[in-house]
């Protein structure tokens, strides 16, 4: 079913970090001109976006973040038991990064420690495997880290994915408690949409090669990538996009028997700013309950929802709210979750 | 329903309806793109309450195949 209700479960606090290095995008005519800039860039909303240098990776924008939430809620790091690291731009393909992560943290050798590799719906999953091992009894507390750095994977000289990409990394702090209510997950997955969003090359099924890097023209309008490079079937996806998330959100409503009324914010995945408008259109949601960051931030694949919240909601969660998260993208993997958040701790938004 | 259609397809292309007609291919439209296809798709979701395959509306050519569609679909 996909369908699953946690109790006396939810997250104590949230940070994030961000690359201090801004990229201003109707400014950023490396490839291509202003005037075909500003048709995307007005279209896609994404005005501002990060950036994250050579040296800096995901698990470098996680750390930063968990450094400052651990240090703004005080925690003494031998009683976090589970460090979970969400991302598609992991350190190595071997050893995973959350392992690293433990290290540079100071966690005890006692953690569990694993890698999560999903994409814009990620935060759900790794949210809900968190709150699982919590209602075991067998985990305290969890660090769920979250973090990509998109603007490695995507071809600057590619104008269907070139202008919407970001970075960031954020961390949540998991933990039981009869304070934190219920809470309701939707998770999906349609792997015959695995061709809409992909890397075809780099893994085992078509391993690096000289071939495999070598930029080429890939369409009509002169896009150019690698097989390295990630693409995007934008208009196969928007098509899914409008069609299931709108039916998940309904499913977990009817689910849950929560009355859409009763909910503060709905935090969407941050896609592009066409996508959001029209969903939140279509299910008829109040702009002033549907904050964004995608302005500011770009699509920063799973980080997006977090950040959002982090960014956008810091002063306005004060006692208890009530947040329905939609996540949506690459697998296609999907979800919706309805979770309280009861003075949870926001953190100052990290530049590194 | 071909007035409404008509109507639409223009606005999410950005066109003025007189210059939309049925016999056209809607593809070759000029202010066709990747970037206004999302609106046209956009269009037959919340107008007309039409959700479709790619694969299926990537086989509609012409402005008359959206009309037969929009007509399928109502009846």
């Amino acid at each position: 079913m996909g369908l699953i209700t946690f109790n006396n479960v939810g997250i104590a606090g949230m940070a994030a970090a961000v690359p201090a290095r801004v990229i201003n995008n109707y400014e950023y005519d490396l490839y291509f001109n202003k005037e075909d800039i500003k048709e995307v860039v007005d279209k896609i909303g994404v005005t501002e976006r990060r950036f994250a240098d050579e040296n800096t990776c995901s698990s470098d924008l996680c750390h930063a973040a968990a450094e400052k939430l651990l240090t703004d809620l005080n925690i003494n790091r031998q009683e976090i038991d589970l460090l979970i690291f969400i991302s598609q731009t992991p350190d190595y393909r071997m050893p995973a990064t959350s392992v690293l992560l433990q290290e540079r943290l100071g966690l005890a050798s006692s953690t569990i420690t694993f890698d999560i590799n999903l994409g814009c719906s990620a935060f759900l999953y790794g949210l809900t495997v968190a709150y699982s091992m919590i209602t075991s009894g067998a985990v305290k507390k969890a660090l769920v880290l979250d973090g990509e750095t998109r603007s490695k994977v995507y071809s600057l000289k590619d104008r269907k994915t070139g202008f919407l990409f970001g970075d960031g990394g954020v961390a949540a702090l998991v933990e039981g408690g009869e304070k934190y209510g219920r809470s309701w997950f939707s998770l999906n997955s349609d792997g015959s949409r695995a061709d809409l969003i992909k890397i075809p090359a780099g893994g085992y099924r078509t391993m690096s090669s000289c071939e495999t890097v070598t930029e080429k023209v890939v369409d009509e309008y002169g896009n150019i990538r690698s097989d390295e490079h990630g693409y995007m079937n934008g208009a196969d996806v928007f098509n899914f996009v409008i069609r299931e998330v709108p039916k998940d959100f309904n499913r977990l409503l009817e689910y849950s028997g929560v009355e859409k009324d009763a909910i503060d914010y709905f935090v969407f995945h941050q896609a592009n700013n066409y996508i959001n408008g029209f969903l939140a259109k279509k299910l008829k949601l109040p702009e002033e309950a549907t904050p964004a960051t995608i302005h500011k931030f770009g699509n920063t694949s799973s980080v997006s929802i977090p950040l959002t919240i982090i960014s956008e909601l810091k002063d306005k969660l004060d006692g208890r709210k009530r947040l329905l998260l939609s996540g949506f993208g690459v697998g296609l993997t999907w979800g919706t979750a309805i979770i309280d958040l009861n003075d949870c701790h926001i953190g100052d938004i990290t530049e590194i | 329903m071909k007035e409404k259609l008509i109507s639409a397809l223009a606005e999410a292309l950005e066109m003025d309806a007189s210059q939309v007609k049925p016999d056209d291919i809607f593809r070759d439209y000029e202010n066709y793109s990747s970037l206004t296809e999302l609106s046209v798709l956009a269009m037959l979701d919340s107008d007309f309450g039409i959700e479709i395959e790619m694969q299926e509306f990537n086989k509609y050519k012409t402005v008359e195949d959206l009309i037969n569609l929009v007509s399928s679909r109502q009846n």
